[in-house]
């Protein structure tokens, strides 16, 4: 049951820190296998998460060194740093995620034409561009605001959420 | 809004943020899924990660793990001597094994034990070299047993020939061509772990190709019709469906093959040949055919259908499986009410529960016909106006659910929903394996941590106990009975209800009687594959006043769940009939699209002992008329004119009425807790509009039907194609907020590609 509840969230995790897709297929299995030889036990399930975390972020040190390419530790600690905050207590990202859907659905007029070009559709930024009469960086720009946009939505929701939750007798 | 200028700097803060938001986009709306790895994590792991010590048990752990290890060290042992004894055979270019070389399933101090044929062929391969990482020997058993997680001696599917690769010819592309009759082998390809092999198919008579995952019999391979290629899976996402067993490595005889049933040979790996075989079991479905509007025949009575499983079940087939679905997995209503359409909803005066509207226009794959659409809306609760609800989790925690797409997402699934609860809820679970058992006293909904510890301690193992689970959690729900409220048994289960309780009309009266006695509804959430049981489970749930929804991953899980919580769990109205008179001044024929399973006579709409549909809090539902116009000849199945009767053509020789009116549309409703139907009634004219100008969400719902025509082959196609339903469908979208509707696109391109000929 560890696996099936830990697995997306390490594998999210390991996307997020710049592995590419085959490359957190195995580093995710790596790090499993890595837990079950350790002496690990469990007493809190943060704690499993946390553990699990800095198993995955080890197994992509190694894997980038085996590849001499250099890696910026200081942006990994980071990069742990705003995952974490995000992720939830279970590490998984699901909240975020969820919260995410509504935040798109709640976006109107042309940065929603254009997130869906293309995260759904593929389209890239040229595509847009010629769709939309743009510049390609005008594109990047729009992109990146309607990101930000829906980042602030995210926090808001899942802030207020939790104020919530707090004030639940 | 300008932003600092530093605050793009690759590795700021702002940039992380920016990251982790594509990342979720990628996800969310590309969907770039994480994979489930854990068979593949199990496979390869010395131990199980599932079985972790805690700081509490740490002393129990350990002696289990010793015999675990014991227990392990014979099997290697025995496994050894085996391979040593049997060492030549090794060399042999071809290996054969039988069906009786298959070891069931066996579990040793929680292990599975390996299969002698999975150990040779783990061996071979691994010794084939090259490879970046080793097939277990655990994972050569998935792959040579047959699908499913329970595996008994008749799904094993009969004896089969195992044709491995040339060892040598590790590290060569894999794409050889092969000759059936002699056996050409499999090659493997670089870099890439074999864990399950499939070929591509050419029937010679026909010119059908296709693609078939795990190797063909022996008398299929002599058959000269047939010319493959073989191949491994190759992917990951494949691989990895494979490991779960959602598609899992098929093996079929050469019978199934030349007989024109190729559709549900494609199939063959989720579809149950009858009861008691394995495999998935549908309903058979019989079209409704074209009926002459004249006399007594002029009025079509149908239940509504809110449920929505056969339109989750044929996206896993296309989507995951890469596999056309069986015909009788595609119920056209459920693929049609799956959408949200933006039906007018009720004035604030209105008594009704629900509002009705009716369009009519051309019919895109019969242009010389009309297209009807019956709209229903059902009145909008707000969640936070939703009545209290009493619910009962009945949870299936038989061996079967032991898969990644079934138990784990059920609780992932419950999760959701008890998040919604509050302090006016009640949550309570059974489980039911080899014997049911509270796994949970009825709760308030926001003593969450006890729900959600509850649903976590979950496990799965033993046999289905489904009937005796039934009756507790009705009685946990009786117990605990809310005026007013919602009373329900959520059942989520794979449909195996394979022992104790017994058959389906049992099960069907036991919730029938239930419903009506204690007012306590169901509904039935369907998880998983190779045991699905969507017969079973669309029955029990019509007949207990509720709804069937198929989960397969966890957005459909929220969709339900959580989107359209109170429309699932908040019943509006019960026993709701539709019953629709046909002028036949205005129309020769009419056929009824879908909806074949929910058909009524005449007289069971007057026959509030009849049952039908219910309709939850803001759920529309859908259905649809091919009408043929007067004047139009009505492609009737030939019968004898009755001799002592008034003719047909005598009687629609003097079609009388003159009001222009095209149909009278009739429905009947209870209140959830009423006895005494009421009824509405409003008449149509068809002002004669074409398709193009029609509403978009009348040509979207039509686009949606035609694909389930398509899909079907059904004989009332018409000009139908997959192409013309994405062309539809594209103008059609509307405002998709959540990107169903693009998501339909995908689900009809991905069947055009299995089927380009349609």
């Amino acid at each position: 049951m560890l696996i099936y509840r830990h697995q997306a969230g390490v594998w999210r995790y390991l996307r997020f820190l710049g592995a590419e897709q085959t490359e957190a297929d195995d580093l995710t299995q790596e790090t499993f296998l890595s837990f079950t030889r350790a002496d690990f036990v469990e007493r809190d399930p943060r704690q499993t998460v946390g553990y699990l975390r800095t198993v995955a972020r080890n197994q992509l040190l190694a894997l980038r060194r085996r590849q001499n390419r250099e890696v910026n530790t200081v942006e990994l600690e980071a990069a742990d740093s705003v995952w974490a905050a995000a992720a939830g207590p279970d590490g998984s990202l699901s909240g975020y995620l969820d919260t995410l859907r509504d935040c798109v659905a709640e976006l109107r007029g042309r940065p929603r034409e254009a997130i869906d070009l293309h995260y759904r559709h593929g389209a890239g930024r040229d595509a847009i561009a010629a769709k939309f009469d743009m510049k390609p960086d005008g594109v990047k720009s729009l992109l990146r605001r309607t990101r930000a946009l829906l980042r602030e939505c995210v926090e808001r929701k899942i802030n207020s959420a939790n104020r919530r939750s707090e004030n639940r007798p | 809004m300008k932003e600092p200028q530093d605050s793009h700097e690759p590795g700021s803060v702002s940039d992380l943020h920016d990251r982790l938001v594509d990342r979720a986009l990628a996800e969310t709306l590309g969907g770039e899924m994480p994979p489930d790895l854990s068979a593949r994590i199990l496979a390869k792991g010395p131990t199980t990660t599932s079985e972790r010590p805690t700081a509490g048990n740490s002393p129990l752990v350990v002696v289990r793990w010793s015999l675990l290890a014991t227990a392990a060290m014979i099997s290697i042992i025995a496994t050894t001597v085996y391979l040593l004894s049997d060492a030549g055979s090794w060399k042999s270019a071809r290996v054969s094994s039988k069906t009786d070389r298959l070891t069931k399933l066996e579990q040793v101090s929680g292990k599975r034990k390996t299969s002698r044929g999975a150990v040779e062929l783990s061996r071979r391969i691994n010794d084939a070299g090259g490879l970046n990482s080793k097939l277990s020997e655990q994972a050569a058993q998935q792959l040579v047993e047959s699908p499913g997680p329970k595996r008994t001696k008749e799904s094993l599917l009969g004896n089969f020939a195992v044709s491995l690769p040339a060892l040598k010819e590790a590290g060569e592309d894999l794409d050889r061509k092969r000759s059936p009759s002699e056996g050409e082998l499999l090659t493997v390809k670089d870099g890439y772990e074999p864990v399950a092999f499939g070929y591509r198919w050419t029937d010679d008579s026909t010119k059908d190709t296709g693609t078939k995952w795990g190797f063909p019999s022996s008398r299929l391979q002599q058959q000269n019709e047939v010319r493959g290629k073989f191949f491994s899976t190759l992917e990951a996402d494949r691989r990895n469906d494979v490991l779960r067993g959602i598609n899992p490595p098929i093996i079929f005889d050469g019978e199934h093959f030349d007989s024109g049933e190729r559709r549900s040979t494609i199939a063959r790996s989720a579809e149950g040949t009858g009861p008691g075989s394995p495999g998935d079991h549908y309903t058979r479905i019989y079209e409704n055919p074209f009926i002459e509007a004249v006399g007594g025949d002029a009025v079509s009575t149908f239940s509504i259908d809110v449920d929505t499983a056969s339109y989750a079940n044929v996206r896993q087939f296309l989507m995951e499986m890469r596999q056309l679905p069986p015909p009788d997995a595609v119920r056209i209503e459920e693929l049609v009410n799956y959408f949200r359409y933006n039906y007018a909803g009720l004035k604030a005066d209105d008594e009704a529960p629900f509002a009705a509207h009716v369009e009519v226009a051309g019919c895109p794959w019969a242009p010389e016909h009309r297209l009807v659409r019956i709209g229903i809306k059902g009145r909008e609760i707000e969640r936070d106006h939703r009545p209290p609800s009493n619910l009962v989790f009945l949870v299936d925690v038989s061996g079967s659910m032991n898969e990644p797409n079934k138990l784990p997402l059920v609780v992932d699934g419950l999760r959701q929903l008890t998040h919604e609860l509050g302090e006016n809820d009640r949550v309570a679970i059974v489980v039911y394996a080899s014997s049911e058992g509270l796994a949970l006293e009825s709760t308030r909904g926001d003593n969450q941590a006890a729900i959600l510890g509850a649903l976590d301690q979950l496990r799965a193992g033993g046999s289905t106990a489904g009937g005796a689970g039934i009756q507790l959690a009705y009685q946990i729900a009786e117990d605990h009975f809310v005026r007013g409220g919602t009373n329900r048994v959520i059942l989520c289960t794979d449909g195996d209800f394979n022992v104790g309780v017994t058959s389906t009309a049992e099960l069907e009266r036991l919730v029938a009687k239930k419903a009506k006695d204690t007012r306590v509804f169901l509904s039935v959430l369907g998880f998983g594959r190779g045991n699905l049981n969507d017969a079973m489970m669309q029955t029990i749930a019509d007949r207990g006043n509720g709804n069937h929804h198929y989960v397969d991953n966890l957005r459909e899980a929220r969709k339900v769940l959580v989107e359209e919580m109170t429309g699932t769990l908040v019943t509006i109205a019960k026993d709701v009939k539709i019953q629709v008179e046909f002028n036949p001044a205005q129309v020769a024929g009419y056929r009824l699209i879908g909806y074949e399973n929910r058909m009524l006579r005449t007289e069971d709409f007057n026959d509030d002992t009849k049952d039908a549909g219910e309709i939850g809090a803001g759920h529309t539902v859908t259905a649809l008329y091919e009408v043929i116009p007067a004047g139009r000849w009505v492609d009737e199945p030939a019968v004898d004119e009755l001799k002592y009767q008034r003719t047909k053509k005598s009687l629609s020789d003097s079609p009388t009425d003159a009001s222009g009116e095209l149909l009278t549309l009739k429905m009947r409703y209870k209140q959830p807790e009423g006895d005494v139907s009421r009824k509405l009634e409003r008449p149509t004219t068809d002002d004669g509009r074409a398709f193009a100008v029609a509403s978009a969400d009348f040509r979207f719902a039509a686009a949606v039907a035609e694909f389930g025509l398509v899909l079907r082959n059904s004989a009332y196609r018409g000009d139908a194609t997959f192409n013309t339903a994405v062309e539809i469908a594209q103008s059609s979208l509307g405002e998709d907020a959540r990107g169903y509707r693009a998501e339909f696109l995908d689900l009809v391109r991905r069947a055009q590609e299995l089927q380009p000929d349609h």
